[in-house]
């Protein structure tokens, strides 16, 4: 109901478009110059007031009202059983809605019938009701600019100024998503600091993380949420992953960007892209099932014991998951060095190597530095492949032979465990609050040179 | 008595010839850019290379240090000589020629890099300076010989980028002069100056060719008859016309010649 109003509008909208366009075309007749808009904007102008006015009231109409309705339904509800908890009223409610749905209730009773009654007298009204008004409003802003429009109707500029309120509108939903997003997540951050009594640094500098196992009360203990083994872990993957995909990246890129023929580069630079383009849970069961294994084998081949879930088996497979985004953002700015500047080498007898090496690179060097920047912010940030290759314990070590866990790991085990949400957030938002400032300065870092660099050559 | 004449001559000619051209075509894939051109580059002086644009000038200046051979669609037949020597035998490594034969580009391209560093980048490779003090000297008499001394030697580790147009074009110079090359080729070095810079680097020019062979490309005829001895007309590919600058600009032998510096193609 709510999208054919929606589709009414719009198409009532429609209409006044055409006529708006036509009286302008009419106003101006032989001599369309004397009009200060041309008819095309007399009937855009009217399009998006008529559009704007009807759906604003079918927003604001539909909302209210089916609030006012609700409110009444929990009033009678209350009337006929006023000893009933909020919850209860919850359920007799919507028990009441599905049946007038004709769907199942969870118990049927004089009460859920009476109000299911209700609701189904209401409910249309509500529906038919607001439609006829988003019309009717919409049809009276088309009417009025119908009416308003003369030869010096400033239709363009009126236009352009509702145009531009929109795009300034959505740029202000989504700063505002985000603004909410990092609000609430520090609000969740301060929640847990305040369960913990504030004692920060033993989150911070805490070697001991089980937060859940030491839970009273929904209060959490500080001893227990310890968060440095998780950033060992996270670093260690890190660490491993970029010391696979930076000299891999980087040299394909070079090779790519001055070395290969037309023809290689034709199929390599797609290729690459297509590593990029696989989901990481795809790398995620490739590390699990055919990398660690291999490892432990090899591994107990030569008396070494690896963890059948290991730091380096999800390093390394998330470092060859980063190469394409390494390989690719180097082999731009590599490009992006102008060929004057090899030429110029070159003309001076050095050979290709050479002025790879100490024109080519040092001139990119900003660019590959951001590009390691961008590929370290989504080694941390990346999930699937550690949930399903590093394991799960939170084990301080620095040998890439065992399990560790990571930041991100631990937030899935918080989020999808089944400890009650109120007590699991707290820990799991500081963490992704933790994570969200990492790798926000990481990008920052990494704008900022590439910023730098481009001022280099302009 | 007259073959002596002549045999006189052919040594006069050895003497005085830094390159030789016979017989080269150039082409990149299909096109022919360079048709069958022969020529003969007079040794310390200035030989401009003039004519429409199009006409395949850069693409003739890049063959005689093997530049082309950077693009891949490139192909050079014919034989270029340099002091007798074939440029494009087997045997011969385009590296080490680069360094005989610098080259200057029409847009100022210094490293980003200091000012020192650009200057000393050719010798470093080239392995020219045993230590420090002859890199320094090095980098202060190719900056004195490319008049630009004066101008940085208080900003030595400034980068090069910084520098003016002029200033730049200047620096290239010197930092194709600091690998003493025996001859200097010039792509419109001009042609991104402003004419107080032009003037600057014109007069430089000028000064080069007590010590080098150069070659200079311009689309400026009044350049041409400013800065060079000799003077060669290209036309769609063809070299119409080679001779003494003074005499291609006032009796010119060729009817294209002509119509060219008197502004009727072009
Ligand atoms: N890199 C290249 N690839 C293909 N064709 C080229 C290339 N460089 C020059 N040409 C062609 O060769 C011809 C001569 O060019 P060029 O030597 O640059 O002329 P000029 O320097 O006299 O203006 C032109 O027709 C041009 O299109
Ligand atoms: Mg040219």
């Amino acid at each position: 109901m709510f999208g054919l109003t929606f589709l009414a509008v719009f198409a009532l909208s429609a209409l006044f478009y055409a006529l708006a366009r036509n009286k302008a075309a009419v106003l101006g007749g032989d001599t369309p110059r004397i009009l200060h808009s041309r008819p095309n904007y007399h009937g855009f102008l009217a399009f998006l007031l008529s559009a704007i006015a009807g759906i604003l009231v079918l927003l604001v109409v539909w909302v209210l009202w089916g609030a006012w309705i609700e409110s009444r339904f929990i009033a009678s509800i209350l009337d006929a059983q006023p000893d009933l908890s909020p919850i209860e009223v919850e359920l007799a409610l919507s028990d009441a809605r599905a049946l007038s749905e004709g769907g199942i209730a969870s118990r049927t009773d004089a009460l859920r019938e009476q109000v299911a009654r209700e609701i189904s007298g209401q409910t249309a009204l509500h529906h038919y009701g607001t439609m006829i008004l988003s019309l009717v409003a919409a049809a009276a802003a088309g009417l009025w600019c119908l009416r308003a429009s003369h030869v010096g109707w400033r239709a363009r500029n009126r236009s352009e100024t509702i145009i531009r309120r929109l795009l300034a509108l959505m740029a202000v939903i989504a700063v505002a998503t985000t603004a909410g997003i990092v609000l609430s997540l520090i609000f969740e951050t301060l929640n847990f600091f305040n369960n913990i009594d504030w004692q920060v640094h033993k989150f911070l500098f805490g070697t001991t993380w089980s937060p859940l196992s030491g839970v009273q009360e929904g209060k959490l203990d500080p001893d227990k949420v310890g968060a440095i083994p998780l950033f060992a872990g996270t670093l260690l993957i890190t660490v491993i992953a970029m010391l696979v995909a930076t000299p891999i990246g980087l040299f394909a890129a070079i090779y790519l960007s001055d070395f290969a023929s037309a023809g290689v580069r034709a199929w390599a630079k797609p290729m690459l892209e297509i590593l990029a383009g696989i989901p990481t849970v795809v790398y995620g069961f490739f590390a699990a099932i055919t990398l660690a294994p291999f490892l432990r084998n090899t591994g107990e081949s030569v008396g070494l014991s690896i963890a059948s879930e290991s730091a380096l088996a999800a390093g390394v497979v998330m470092g060859i998951m980063i190469i394409p985004f390494i390989s690719s953002l180097s082999d731009d700015v590599i490009n992006a060095v102008p060929q004057s500047l090899r030429d110029g080498s070159y003309g001076l007898g050095a050979t290709k190597a050479e002025t790879i090496r100490q024109v080519v690179l040092p001139a990119a060097l900003p660019g590959i530095v951001s590009a390691v920047l961008l590929g370290i912010s989504r080694a941390v940030g990346e999930t699937m492949i550690v949930v399903m290759a590093a394991g799960q314990g939170a084990n301080l070590t620095a040998n890439p032979l065992e399990a560790v866990t990571t930041v991100t790991v631990q937030i899935v085990m918080l989020i999808t465990g089944d400890t009650e949400a109120s007590t699991a957030a707290g820990p799991a938002f500081t963490l992704g609050f933790t994570l969200f400032c990492m790798t926000l300065l990481m990008n920052v870092v990494a704008q900022r040179i590439v910023r730098k660099y481009r001022e280099l050559y302009d | 008595m007259l073959d002596d004449q002549k045999s006189m001559e052919r040594v006069m000619a050895d003497e005085d010839t830094k390159i030789t051209a016979k017989g080269v075509d150039v082409f990149y894939g299909d096109t022919h850019a360079i048709k069958s051109v022969d020529v003969n580059i007079q040794n310390r002086a200035v030989t401009a290379f003039i004519g429409p644009s199009g006409c395949g000038k850069s693409t003739f200046l890049r063959c005689i240090n093997r530049m082309n051979d950077t693009i891949d669609i490139c192909r050079v037949t014919g034989d270029i000589h340099l002091d007798g020597q074939d440029i494009y035998a087997r045997d011969v490594d385009p590296v080490q020629l680069r360094a005989r034969v610098g080259m200057v580009f029409q847009k100022p391209n210094p490293f980003p890099k200091s000012i020192y560093d650009n200057v000393s980048y050719g010798p470093k490779i080239h392995g020219l300076a045993k230590n420090k003090a002859e890199l320094d000297e090095i980098v202060e008499k190719s900056l004195r010989r490319a008049a630009i001394w004066d101008e940085v030697k208080d900003r030595l580790d400034a980068p090069g980028t910084g520098l003016s147009g002029g200033q730049q074009q200047r620096l290239c110079i010197g930092r194709a002069i600091a690998t003493a090359p025996e001859v200097l080729l010039m792509d419109e070095p001009c042609s991104a100056l402003d004419p107080i810079a032009t003037a600057q680097v014109e007069e430089l020019i000028d000064e080069l060719r007590q010590d080098f062979t150069v070659v200079i490309v311009t689309h400026s005829m009044q350049q041409a008859a400013r800065v060079s001895q000799k003077t060669a007309f290209f036309h769609l590919g063809n070299l119409v016309e080679y001779g003494e600058t003074d005499k291609i600009f006032t009796n010119p032998e060729d009817p294209r010649t002509e119509s060219y510096i008197t502004g009727r193609i072009g």
